[in-house]
Formats: C-alpha cells, sequence, structure tokens
C-alpha cells in the first residue's frame, strides 16, 4: 500500500507543478500590424529550397520551376505535391512541428491561421503589391502586413444558358439584383426551367455566394477599425433579404442535397443559371459536350449601390519562417509574379492571374468569357483574414441555411450570427 | 431451455465447411431452398452493385460519370483514366511503400500482440492488471485526439518523412492484444504444464506449443492489420515530406481531388486499383480468417 | 476556401486495425478473469520465471505503448484542461489551466447536443439493423444453403473493404432524387421516394440505411463463426424431441450465439459511436445539423484550432464509450 501513496504523491506533485509552470506570458501579440520582410538581396537565386503545392498545380509547378533553374543556374527547386485533401491538416500539423518547407502554396482563407501562429514571413518591400489585383492582394494580408503574393485567383460569376435565356426573352443577364431575379423567374415561366437559378441554401461555404451581394451593397465584414466581425449590418442584411427571397418565391431550390448536381442540372435546362467560378466552365463542356460552350455565357453580379462586386479566391505562395534559404525563397515568389511567367502560368494550369498585367496576353485576352472573369477580379473581395473566420463565418452559413430552408427571419438569423462571432473574436 | 457455457471448440480441429450433415440441416433437403438462393442473389446484387458501378465507372469519362440519371455500361469506355493515373504516378513507388510499411505493421502486430497476449492470458505477473487496463483504455479513446501530439512527439524524434516513420507508432496495437488474449484464453491450460514438466523454458513454451496452434487468431489479426495499414490515409499524408515517402492512398488522392472540384474518373480508377491487393489477401486468409473468429473471444 | 469535395481518410490512424468497428471489451463471463493465472500449487521459483518471461514478452509492447500511445494520451489529456489552441501548440506550457471549462463548454453548446442526439438516433437504430442483417445473412448462408458460401461470404464481406469514398460516390447516386436508384425502385412499387439527402427528417435514414450497409459483413463473418460453433448433437436432440426449426434456432442456436451476439454488439456500437465518415462525406453534417456527430463536430473544432475544447469534447466521447460498453456486458452477461 506504500507504492500507491508513493504515486499519488508523486502524481499530485507532478500536476501542481505542471499547473505552476503554465500560464501565458504577457503576449507578444503574434504579428505587429504594417511590417514588411527584410529586404532580398540582388542577383542570381543560388542553392535549394523545398516548395509544397498542392493537387494538379503541383504537377504542372515542375515545369514552371525549369525555367527558374535556367535562369538561376546552379539553384534547385523541389516541388512536392501533396493532395487538397486534408492538406490544410497537413500544414498545421507541420507548422505545430517545425517541419514546413521553405515556399508553399497555400489557401487564402488559412493565411490569418499561418501568420497567427507566426509561420510566415512578411512580403519584402521590394515586391510591387499594386501589380496584383486588390482583392487579391488583400488575400495576403493579416492585421495590415503582407505575406507572400497571391499567385492565381478565381473569382464568382453568373452562369446562364443563352439559348434557354432568350426563350426567357433575355439577351444578357441584367446588371440589377431585381433584374437578375426577374430574369431567373422568366426562366422558369418561360424556358421550362424547374428553377432560375441555383444558390446554395445555406450550409457549408454557402458565405461565398451570399457575399457577393453584400459587397455588391458595400457590405463590410469588419467595424471597429477591424477589431470584430460585422455581419448584421444593414447592407449584409439587404443581401440576406434579397437572397432569402428567392427560396420563399420559389426560385431556387431550398433542398438541394449537400454535394450539388450543378453540371448536369445546367446542361439539361433544369437548372439553367448558377454562380460559380472559373473551373465550372470546363466542368459543365465536359458534361454537355461538343458545341455546348456556344449554349452558354458569363455575366458580373449585378450592381448594388455599391457596383458590382464578387468574392476572390485562388491560391497564395507564402514563404515560411523557418526556411534556411530565405534569399532564393523570396526570390522564387518573386519571380511567380513576373507577368510573362504569370501568362505561362496560364497556358499550363488555366489558372487565373493574379497580376493584372498578365491579362493583357493574347491567350487570355482574346477568350470573352475569360474577360468577364477579369472584370470581376477588379472589383472583387475577399473576406478577413482573422484566424478564427473559418469558425465565425461556420455561425453564419447555419444561419443562413435557417434562413432559407426554413424561411427564419433574416434580422434575427444574422443577430445570432453576430453574437456568436462576437463570442468567438477575431483571434487577433 | 438454457445452457450455461457454450461449449468449447478445441482450437485444433475447427469445423469443416462442407461435408457430413451440420447443425441445423437435420430434416432439410442437401441442396438448401431454392427461394433462398434467389433472396440471396438478390441481396448479393444489391450489395455489390456499387462496386461494379465503380469499376465500371473508372473506364468512363468525367462528363458521364456526372450525368443524371447515372448510367450503368460506359457509353464510351476507355483506359484513359488508368493511362492518365500511372503515367502522372511513379505507381512502383507507391506500391511498394505501402506494401512495406503494411507487412512491416502486420509482422510486428502478430509478434508483439500475440507475445503480451500470451502473457496476459496465462502468466501470473506483477503489474499484469496495469497492462490490461491500459491496453483496454487505450481501445476506447478516440484516435483523433492524439494525432497532433503523436505527430509532434514522431516529429522531436526525426522520424518524419522516413519509412520507419510511417510504420513505428502502429507495431502494436491493443487490438491485437485483445484478440490474442481472448484466443489464448481458449487454449487448454494443461499444455502449459505439460510443457513445464518436460522442462522447457516458459519462451520455449510460448514459441514451440501455443503459437503454433494461434494459426486461425494469427490470420485474422494479419487480415485485419493489413487492411487497416493499407487504407490508412492522414497518417501517411502528414508524415511524408517528399513525394517518394508517400503511401498508395496519399497518391491517389493527389489527382483526384482539387481545390474546388474532384476527378470522380481518376478517384474511381484509383480506388478500383487500391482494392486489388486488399482482396487478394483476403482471399488467401479467407478460410483460416472464419476459423480464427470462431475461437476467439466466444468463451 | 470552399469546402473540399471528395476527400479521402477519417483523422483516425490505424489505431484499430478493424476497417469500422473499434472493438470492445473483454468477456468476463469466461472462466478465467483478467487478472488470473498461474495454475493451483505451483513453486516459488516457478512464479518468479513465470513473472520474469512475462516481462520479456511484455517488453515490445510497452515500450511503444509508453512511447507512442501514453505520452500523447497525457499531453493530449492535459490540453482538455487548459485553453490551447492551434498556435498554442508549439510552445504547449504557455497556456491557462481552465479546469474544466471546456468540458462545461461542450456540454452546453447547443450543436454539441444536437451532435449527441443523433449520435445516440444512429446508434439505437443503426446497431440493432446492422446486427439483424449480419444474423439473417449469416444464418441464410450457414443454414440455408449449401453451394456458392464462399461467393456470398466475399459479397457481403466486400463494402467492409473498400474505401469509403468510391463508396460515398456511388450511394450519392444511389440517393438522389428524383432520378436515384432507390427512389426509382420504389417507384416501381408506387412509393414516391423523399429528398434523402436534403431532407433533415431523411438525412439520417439515409446514413444509417448506408452504415449498415457497409458493416453486416464484419457481423456476419464473426456470426458465421459462432453458428459453425454449435455442435450437431444438440441440434439432433432437439429435433429428435419434435422441435422445428424456428423452436430450435430459438431455443439452441440463439442461447449458445449469447457470447457472439454480445461481441459483435460491442464492437458495433464502439465503431458507431464514433461515427463519422458517414456524415463527413455525404452530407457534411447537414442539412441542418441534421446529420452531425460528435466525433464530426469534434473534428470541426480541431479544424477551428480549439484544440483544448477539442480534447474535452474527445475524453467526453471516451466517458461514454466506457459506460455504453460495461453495460451492454451487464445486460449480455452470462448467467452461470
Amino acid at each position: 500500500m506504500r507504492r500507491t501513496t508513493v504515486i499519488s504523491v508523486a502524481c499530485m506533485t507532478a500536476a501542481a507543478l505542471t499547473v505552476t509552470a503554465c500560464g501565458r506570458g504577457a503576449e507578444d501579440g503574434g504579428s505587429a500590424a504594417g511590417q514588411t520582410g527584410a529586404a532580398v538581396s540582388t542577383g542570381k537565386a543560388t542553392g535549394t529550397i523545398t516548395v509544397w503545392a498542392m493537387g494538379a498545380e503541383g504537377d504542372n509547378l515542375s515545369k514552371l520551376t525549369k525555367d527558374f533553374e535556367a535562369a538561376n543556374p546552379g539553384v534547385s527547386v523541389k516541388v512536392t505535391s501533396i493532395p487538397w485533401a486534408a492538406a490544410h491538416d497537413k500544414f498545421t500539423t507541420a507548422i505545430t512541428a517545425g517541419k514546413t518547407p521553405d515556399v508553399a502554396m497555400v489557401g487564402t482563407t488559412w493565411m490569418g491561421e499561418f501568420a497567427g501562429s507566426d509561420a510566415i514571413d512578411p512580403t519584402p518591400a521590394q515586391i510591387d503589391k499594386s501589380a496584383f489585383f486588390e482583392g487579391a492582394q488583400k488575400t495576403t494580408e493579416v492585421n495590415g502586413t503582407s505575406y507572400g503574393i497571391p499567385w492565381y485567383v478565381e473569382t464568382r460569376v453568373v452562369f446562364y444558358r443563352t439559348d434557354l435565356a432568350k426563350k426567357a426573352g433575355y439577351d444578357t443577364v441584367p446588371t440589377d439584383a431585381a433584374g437578375l431575379k426577374d430574369m431567373a423567374k422568366a426562366m422558369q415561366t418561360k424556358a421550362g426551367a424547374k428553377w432560375g437559378i441555383g444558390l446554395q441554401a445555406g450550409g457549408d461555404g454557402s458565405w461565398q455566394t451570399l457575399m457577393p451581394f453584400a459587397w455588391s451593397e458595400g457590405a463590410d465584414l469588419t467595424k471597429d477599425g477591424g477589431k470584430k466581425y460585422n455581419f448584421d449590418s444593414p447592407e449584409v442584411l439587404k443581401a440576406t433579404q434579397y437572397y432569402q427571397s428567392y427560396f420563399t418565391d420559389g426560385i431556387s431550390n431550398k433542398s438541394a442535397p449537400a454535394t450539388p448536381t450543378t453540371e448536369p442540372d445546367f446542361v439539361n435546362g433544369t437548372v439553367p443559371m448558377f454562380i460559380s467560378g472559373p473551373w465550372m466552365m470546363s466542368a459543365v463542356e465536359k458534361v454537355g459536350g461538343a458545341g455546348f460552350k456556344d449554349k452558354y455565357n458569363v455575366a458580373p453580379i449585378p450592381a448594388g449601390s455599391a457596383g458590382s462586386s464578387s468574392f476572390v479566391g485562388g491560391s497564395n505562395f507564402v514563404v515560411f519562417k523557418n526556411t534556411q534559404n530565405r534569399d532564393t525563397a523570396w526570390k522564387f515568389v518573386q519571380w511567380l509574379a513576373e507577368p510573362k511567367v504569370q501568362s505561362k502560368w496560364y497556358t499550363i494550369s488555366t489558372d487565373l492571374p493574379s497580376v493584372k498585367s498578365a491579362w493583357q496576353d493574347p491567350a487570355l485576352a482574346s477568350d470573352k468569357k475569360l474577360a468577364v472573369f477579369g472584370k470581376q477580379l477588379e472589383t472583387a473581395k475577399a473576406p478577413p483574414s482573422f484566424p478564427t473566420w473559418e469558425q465565425a463565418v461556420k455561425g453564419l452559413d447555419t444561419e443562413l441555411e435557417k434562413i432559407t430552408k426554413t424561411g427564419a427571419d433574416p434580422a434575427t438569423g444574422l443577430k445570432t450570427a453576430q453574437q456568436q462571432a462576437d463570442s468567438i473574436g477575431t483571434g487577433m | 431451455m438454457s445452457v450455461d457455457t457454450a461449449p468449447r471448440q478445441p482450437a485444433a480441429a475447427p469445423q469443416q465447411e462442407s461435408g457430413p450433415p451440420r447443425s441445423g440441416m437435420v430434416g432439410t433437403s442437401r441442396s438448401g431452398h431454392w427461394w433462398l438462393y434467389v433472396v440471396l442473389v438478390i441481396a448479393l446484387a444489391a450489395v455489390v452493385a456499387p462496386f461494379v458501378w465503380m469499376v465500371l465507372g473508372s473506364f468512363k469519362g468525367e462528363g458521364e460519370l456526372r450525368q443524371i440519371p447515372p448510367t450503368w455500361w460506359p457509353q464510351d469506355a476507355s483506359l484513359d483514366n488508368y493511362t492518365q493515373l500511372f503515367s502522372k504516378l511513379n505507381f512502383g513507388q507507391y506500391f511498394t511503400n505501402s506494401t512495406v510499411v503494411a507487412v512491416v505493421v502486420t509482422a510486428g502486430n502478430l509478434v508483439f500482440c500475440s507475445m503480451l497476449g500470451y502473457a496476459l492470458a496465462m502468466l501470473d505477473f506483477k503489474g499484469k492488471r496495469v497492462i490490461f487496463v491500459a491496453v483496454m483504455t487505450t481501445l476506447m479513446i478516440p484516435g483523433v485526439v492524439t494525432f497532433v501530439p503523436l505527430f509532434v512527439l514522431v516529429a522531436n524524434a526525426g522520424l518524419v518523412d522516413t519509412i520507419p516513420g510511417l510504420f513505428l507508432p502502429w507495431l502494436v496495437s491493443p487490438f491485437g492484444v485483445f484478440l490474442m488474449r481472448q484466443f489464448i484464453l481458449g487454449l487448454p491450460r494443461d499444455l502449459l504444464d505439460a510443457g513445464r514438466v518436460d522442462g522447457a523454458g516458459e519462451l520455449r513454451i510460448f514459441w514451440r506449443i501455443i503459437l503454433p496452434l494461434c494459426g486461425p487468431a494469427l490470420a485474422t489479426l494479419g487480415i485485419l492489420t493489413f487492411l487497416g495499414s493499407w487504407n490508412n490515409f492522414l497518417w501517411p499524408l502528414v508524415v511524408a515530406q517528399s513525394e517518394d515517402k508517400y503511401t498508395l492512398p496519399v497518391a491517389l488522392a493527389l489527382y483526384s481531388t482539387g481545390q474546388n472540384s474532384t476527378n470522380y474518373g481518376l478517384l474511381l480508377a484509383g480506388a478500383t486499383v487500391v482494392i486489388i491487393p486488399v482482396l487478394v489477401v483476403f482471399l488467401i486468409f479467407q478460410k483460416r480468417f472464419i476459423e480464427g473468429i470462431a475461437t476467439t473471444g466466444l468463451k | 476556401m470552399t469546402a473540399q469535395t471528395g476527400t479521402t481518410g477519417s483523422p483516425t490512424g490505424p489505431v484499430t486495425p478493424l476497417p469500422v468497428t473499434a472493438p470492445g471489451r473483454p468477456d468476463h463471463g469466461s472462466s478465467r478473469g483478467a487478472g488470473d493465472g498461474g495454475s493451483p500449487g505451483r513453486v516459488g521459483s516457478g512464479r518468479r520465471r513465470e513473472g520474469r518471461a512475462a516481462w520479456i514478452l511484455a517488453i515490445p509492447f510497452c515500450l511503444l505503448f509508453l512511447a507512442f500511445t501514453a505520452w500523447p494520451v497525457v499531453q493530449s489529456l492535459f490540453m482538455s484542461f487548459t485553453d490551447t489552441k492551434a498556435k498554442d501548440l508549439r510552445h504547449p506550457f504557455s497556456v491557462n489551466i481552465v479546469g474544466f471549462d471546456n468540458f462545461t463548454k461542450a456540454l452546453s453548446d447547443p450543436i454539441f447536443r444536437k451532435a449527441a442526439a443523433n449520435t445516440a438516433y444512429f446508434v439505437l437504430v443503426g446497431v440493432p439493423l446492422t446486427l439483424l442483417l449480419a444474423l439473417a445473412a449469416a444464418v441464410a448462408l450457414d443454414k440455408g444453403i449449401t453451394r456458392f458460401r464462399a461467393v456470398f461470404r466475399l459479397g457481403f464481406y466486400m463494402p467492409v473493404i473498400t474505401s469509403i469514398v468510391a463508396v460515398a460516390v456511388v450511394w450519392r447516386f444511389l440517393l438522389q432524387d428524383p432520378g436515384g436508384l432507390i427512389n426509382t425502385v420504389l417507384g416501381w412499387f408506387g412509393i414516391t421516394g423523399p429528398n434523402w439527402l436534403g431532407d433533415p427528417n431523411w438525412s439520417m435514414p439515409a446514413l444509417i440505411m448506408m452504415a449498415a450497409w457497409r458493416n453486416f459483413g464484419t457481423g456476419m463473418i464473426i456470426f458465421l463463426a459462432g453458428l459453425q460453433a454449435v455442435p450437431a448433437e444438440l441440434h439432433e436432440a432437439a429435433a429428435i424431441d419434435g422441435a422445428g426449426a424456428v423452436k430450435r434456432f430459438r431455443h439452441v442456436t440463439l442461447p449458445l450465439l449469447r457470447p457472439t451476439l454480445l461481441f459483435v454488439m460491442v464492437t458495433t456500437s464502439i465503431g458507431y459511436l464514433q461515427v463519422f465518415e458517414e456524415p463527413f462525406v455525404m452530407t457534411q453534417g447537414g442539412p441542418l445539423n441534421s446529420t452531425i456527430t460528435v466525433t464530426y463536430n469534434t473534428y470541426q473544432q480541431f479544424g477551428f484550432g480549439n484544440y483544448g475544447l477539442a480534447s474535452a469534447m474527445s475524453y467526453l466521447i471516451f466517458v461514454v464509450i466506457a459506460i455504453v460498453t460495461a453495460l451492454q456486458f451487464r445486460l449480455l452477461r452470462e448467467r452461470s
């Protein structure tokens, strides 16, 4: 019995020591606002850097890095492809264990979290931030400091069937919100569509379809100088009421399953309009077969009182703080932002360039549909890069689901989302 | 009528599948009920249909795969998905990695779990209860909660991006210990005493007498461990930093899952490819596997 | 970023090698209890020898366990009493101890409660359903037919060994409304099937169906073995006494199947209490949180970086698993 007493005393002592050893020190505040990275030397890049890139981009990136290696003899760029599935987990565990690469491609919504963990390096002043689309550049900024560069972008526009639109009496999509709704209704009454337009009825990620309307009304998702979330502002409320009306008026499907069937519905005319990004073009063309590309077109999000705005996403390229070869890492990132390299990347991958001047490249300029995306990118916005963004916006997604599926009151729903966001905090 | 304990089936002589009239067949015709066959075939069709669809789907193009209603036979069957998969992926490397890891994990479990299972079942020693409680408690803790601390531990040990890092934490599993313990509990104790009388050392008894009788349980454990290791995705994803350390499930996810979309053709082709070794292992060990289940944990 | 599609894998590594369920506790109805050992009347030196040999056999497990299991468990248990966030993981002690705050926070969170209710629904319906299918299949294969057993066995076991992603793709098409196979077949009988995955009332039944389909093969294999263990003599004796097939099943087979029943019930329950893959891949917890489960909710919290809270949730799940397992053992204990 002495044994157990000894053990229990030992355990309690260990516990007591642990408790006293714990505690947050004076918060060093994580990332101080408005930093710029230390300058990077001029001259050729040397040594080896490791790069992580996801999915098909990882695969294609090796084609691009050959040019960098040719321009900087002696440098070696080692690209590792990682799958998009669970990529976020891979990054967070790597950061925790200090096993990050020199450079990596990261999702735009992860920036706040990585910056908060003090894992990524601020962008040096040499890289010209004004070369990028403003919304895209903002996706690299956390608390006023820019980390890395936007590499490629995507934005959301209205997809519509041109042949069915003609039947409904429309040549193009109206540029105002009310007009869009009328067009969707006409698709149902005159062009035989089951649902006028496919909108996500709340749930994960539905904010990306709602926000374009809110931003077009001039909504700001933060308030108090960026210290709090701002979900229940009048602009967001107006957009939410508008969004809800599609469901209450029977124009959009409340009961669409979690995994959408957008492409077949678009091709067979059941749902001849939807809002999504550039990847859907090849997706619908694959289902639609030959000649389908002439049967549809894209149009900007209708303008609200603050013009037409949309969601900008894509991926950024960041340099990690514990890189052993910071110079070369930043040189590589800087190289990726050169317009010529951006255009070449587009031809390899069909990912849209984040650098504005790269859009003058003939391959891009000649494509009428892409031009719509290009124009939309000029005014597209990104959500705030707070570490708690995913958690806070989940509350909004959940409320939006109730609002669209059960007809709950938008004002109350937004208030609830705001309260939840306030209790979570921005994490800055 | 109530029966006190289930009659013990000697481990060394399991019942045959076919052969002389078995329990329950008394009074019924040897060929079985024809209508039951019909029902079973329908049930089998219902159960196996998704696989058939999966395999057929791997020969279809992306557009066809997204059609509604879904098609059954490929409209334009082609090997495109497979050629894409095999040309993009360094298939041999990933297959080897998966195999090496799965074989090592399985071997480790077979050896170490039977060792401890035997000790827990047959031997008396101090700390036996503590170890047993530790084993059982670990079984019931959700794996997700220890994932990150485990990774940090492995990283600090310098095992990230190494093949040993892929298999070391899984070399002995509590489930395996439990399984072997239950099975060995069903073996007659007299074997031990007979061995001792003959002057054999404890370890010798284990190695020479007990272990050979554990065939079915080892086969069971072997299959289940192999399956778990082969299909494991998250751990290899996080431990491997360079592509030459990837296992098959990780590599297959590279091209099939995208940022905003999924390439279903590649996904299905990959899933078909991944399942083949698993089917082979199952078929080889199937007979022993059934016998194994019969004699574990049923006492 | 936009929600990932077609993700693979559950967050758990091969903690247990069984593809679906975690195994259960030992059968304490055994003639040897957990702590017994050694035949009576052995000499002291024999005991010592036994002890030494036992420790040699136990060493590999103990080393690996201490290294790779014990420490992570201790660390995560510690985290559950702190306000650890993702960015604190690199400095695990620079956090505040918050006592049981995380636990009370979890228990008072309406989403966690909904998840708990959903999980209970899933387990209470899913476990009996799976057991029923498994037993029916086993009885059919064992007693009903003589030929092609191996074919049926493999076929019914196939869902267990396939990757969840392929299964999900197929099942999503099956459950589509309209046009999915299930609703088409229901239509042949004049029934209009519901919008399975889009209707909050039918989403959980859809997932239960899918889980039962995926997992009954394991139970079937185990029951098959258990059925084979029933000796022929008992059946013959009962038949001679005039008992029909059904009576024989109830009074001869079923009692002898009790230990097997317990094993399958416990392992299936433990697995279903931790259900994650089905909601993760099929519905992402929706619609309207009708399919969110406790493990899924925990995974979300880990994703948000709330490590302290998520660890507390995990250990709450552990407590429930332990209780449920103990209850089942009580319920199905051998009456000797």
